[in-house]
């Protein structure tokens, strides 16, 4: 087994020689295509995304009568993970539930986000490209879109940053001092209990919880602070790469 | 992986300071190879992005547009000063107006001038320069990024093995080789356009019939070029001597598996031609596709993979085909007399000029004695406005871009 407990609790190392509180490598960049609204890509790991903003713009389907008439914005999202992404070579088939399942929350986190009431009756859509995943895939499509939105110029209270934490393995069940393992890769995720935690500003309010897997009550409070710091730690990364680019940017008209 | 967008010199056609620019495009300098030169310190698993600067472009146009066309009168040609936008009193139109409401007479203002130059800033036989990355995405046996202006094309090729045995029709001992890999089909492309890449493929439609057609374009011109030999794809076991045989008999060779490549091109950004894009990213994935050393278990009888890294192996691509696309644009109609049309034909036509344009050919060109030559593919479609002489001109862009791709294939 690859995540035999006693091996993690000889040196308290991950399979990727990682610590209990370390992120994998992040990268991410904005502005990426120019013809986009606003653009993103971003990598945890080995899981990269690259996401697409377009909007605020007219609703394309129908609009007038049928729609509610609600003075705001509304987020629609649409995620295309591709064929050669995951482990095995997989089509997924139009209307695949646990896609469609992540991009309601995905739309959701940012409808309470966004500055929606500045654009009534209009759209904004997020297109996100899953072009490799290895774990985190909701934490990182939550990033890639916050920088994409970023990029658009669409008005946030604050960065949503996400990422996940698991429940490392200890040989003494009834114990709660096993280490919540933060930032997942994809073995991980498949063997430990985990989820993916989603804030917003630097006070850490919680937007996205999301928990598939059993685990004892007792570590579900370290989990979590784990998590809200490691979303903090993210979001200081995501906020780094819009200065970079600011940064460019001014340099560029400067000179 | 990188993937470059580049402000270069070379992409400004043939007017120079007539197109300085409101807006001075050295943002990003790149050094020879279009990489920053920080970032290629970092490993093959880096995947930067860079932003393109498309914009600047379409402003050197928009400097070098004169005044006249748009003003409804003659006012003082200000070839190469600086766009007015606040026209003086009149019907005037500000250029983007132009474009959107009449978009066929806008293409032929530009095309009309004594140096015919196109909206976006290029010539009418000026190419795009591609950019490509191959190998980054890691659980895939070969990858490939192509950026062709702002067309964005990524694929992932994944191997999986076919069992002889579960073949159910099996080909006849006098097949020709070359004919295998179209009967077993072992190449299986996939072209995804809806993916939100341009308001016309909008995501969770169907694929539309240009989509479709696509998809089958790549494949037969992968079946018809003999691109990938069977070899490459066969996974052979030699059956040990056995008292049955004649003395003189060698050990027999029999091919037990066959390796089946599944091609998924996503198009990630569309601005026109999305078939050389989807091409070129299709041969530059197929050139990195590492494959794991297979072979034949006779007592589990099945195959089995090394997982090391260097016992994997290419697939051998020695004569890559290069694909080019031309729009033409006409001024013909039924309207008119046949002899009256005029019409361009502009190199690879971006997304206005394709909305704009109903003549499309293409020309698939491979090497011929080291030098670019040999025709593979001719399609053409729409129109009557290229004859024998216009598709010979055609024919001959395509071998120079044949050339140009040469450099980048096997340079990136």
């Amino acid at each position: 087994m690859p995540l035999d407990t006693s091996t993690y609790a000889l040196a308290h190392l991950r399979l990727d020689g990682r610590r209990w509180n370390e992120l994998r490598r992040i990268h991410g960049q904005i502005s990426t295509q120019a013809a986009a609204d606003g653009s993103a890509y971003f990598e945890q790991g080995n899981t990269k995304i690259l996401c697409t903003v377009t909007g605020p713009q007219e609703p394309k389907r129908g609009g007038g009568s049928s729609r509610d008439q609600s003075n705001e914005a509304k987020v629609e999202v649409e995620m295309n993970v591709a064929a050669f992404s995951g482990m095995d070579r997989k089509k997924r088939a139009r209307g695949d539930k646990r896609v469609q399942e992540m991009q309601y929350t995905i739309a959701s986190a940012f409808q309470s986000t966004i500055f929606t009431h500045l654009y009534p009756h209009s759209t904004i859509t997020l297109n996100l490209h899953v072009l490799s995943q290895d774990g985190s895939l909701l934490a990182c499509a939550l990033n890639a879109a916050t920088l994409a939105l970023i990029d658009a110029g669409v008005p946030m209270s604050d960065y949503v940053s996400a990422c996940t934490v698991a429940s490392a393995p200890s040989s003494d069940q009834t114990l709660d001092e096993a280490d919540p393992l933060l930032d997942l890769n994809g073995l991980e995720e498949q063997e430990l209990p985990f989820l993916t935690v989603g804030t917003s500003g630097e006070a850490g309010k919680v937007l996205v919880l999301l928990m598939e897997t059993r685990v004892q009550v007792a570590r579900l409070e370290a989990m979590v602070s784990v998590g809200l710091d490691g979303c903090r730690q993210i979001r200081g990364i995501l906020d780094g790469v819009v200065r970079e680019h600011g940064r460019k940017a001014l340099e560029s008209r400067v000179s | 992986m990188i993937f470059i967008s580049h402000v270069s010199a070379e992409e400004q056609p043939c007017s120079s300071q007539a197109l300085q620019t409101l807006y001075d495009p050295k943002i990003w300098v790149t050094n020879q190879s279009g990489m920053d030169l920080s970032e290629a310190a970092l490993g093959n698993l880096r995947f930067t992005v860079a932003t393109v600067w498309v914009k600047s472009k379409r402003r050197q146009a928009a400097a070098a547009f004169p005044q006249k066309l748009v003003d409804g009168r003659q006012t003082v040609h200000t070839k190469g000063g600086k766009y007015n936008a606040h026209a003086p009193t009149g019907l005037a139109f500000s250029r983007e107006t132009f474009a959107k409401l009449t978009p066929g007479p806008f293409l032929q203002a530009h095309l009309q001038q004594p140096e015919p130059i196109r909206p976006n800033g290029r010539s009418l036989h000026a190419f795009r320069t591609p950019t490509i990355h191959t190998g980054s995405l890691s659980h895939s046996n070969g990858s490939a990024v192509v950026r062709l202006g702002d067309t964005a094309v990524v694929c992932g090729v994944r191997a999986e093995i076919l069992l002889a045995a579960d073949i159910p029709h099996p080909p006849s001992e006098d097949t020709s080789e070359d004919d295998l890999v179209e009967r077993l089909g072992l190449l299986v492309p996939n072209v995804e356009l809806s993916t939100g890449c341009s308001p016309d493929h909008l995501p969770g439609n169907p694929p539309s019939t240009s989509a479709q057609a696509l998809s089958y374009r790549v494949l037969s011109l992968m079946h018809t070029s003999n691109l990938i030999r069977p070899g490459d794809l066969s996974i052979q076991y030699m059956e040990p001597a056995s008292d049955d045989d004649l003395p003189d008999e060698g050990p027999k060779t029999v091919t037990k598996a066959f390796w089946t490549l599944y091609i998924d091109v996503l198009c990630i950004a569309l601005d026109g031609n999305p078939f050389d894009a989807a091409w070129a990213a299709v041969i530059s994935a197929l050139k990195s596709t590492r494959l794991p050393r297979a072979w034949w278990d006779p007592d589990r009888e099945m195959v089995l993979c090394s997982p090391l890294a260097n016992e994997t192996h290419g697939l051998r691509l020695d004569d890559i085909p290069v694909a080019s696309t031309f729009d033409v644009f006409s001024t013909g109609s039924a309207l008119k007399q046949r002899s009256e049309a005029e019409s361009w034909v502009l190199a690879d036509p971006d997304g206005f000029e394709e909305g704009v344009c109903t003549e499309t050919a293409t020309v698939v060109v491979r090497s011929e004695d080291g030098d670019a030559g040999g025709i593979t593919r001719l399609e053409k479609s729409g129109g009557g406005a290229i004859g024998k002489a216009a598709m010979g001109r055609c024919v001959h862009m395509a071998q120079q871009r044949w050339r140009e791709w040469q450099g980048v294939l096997h340079g990136g």
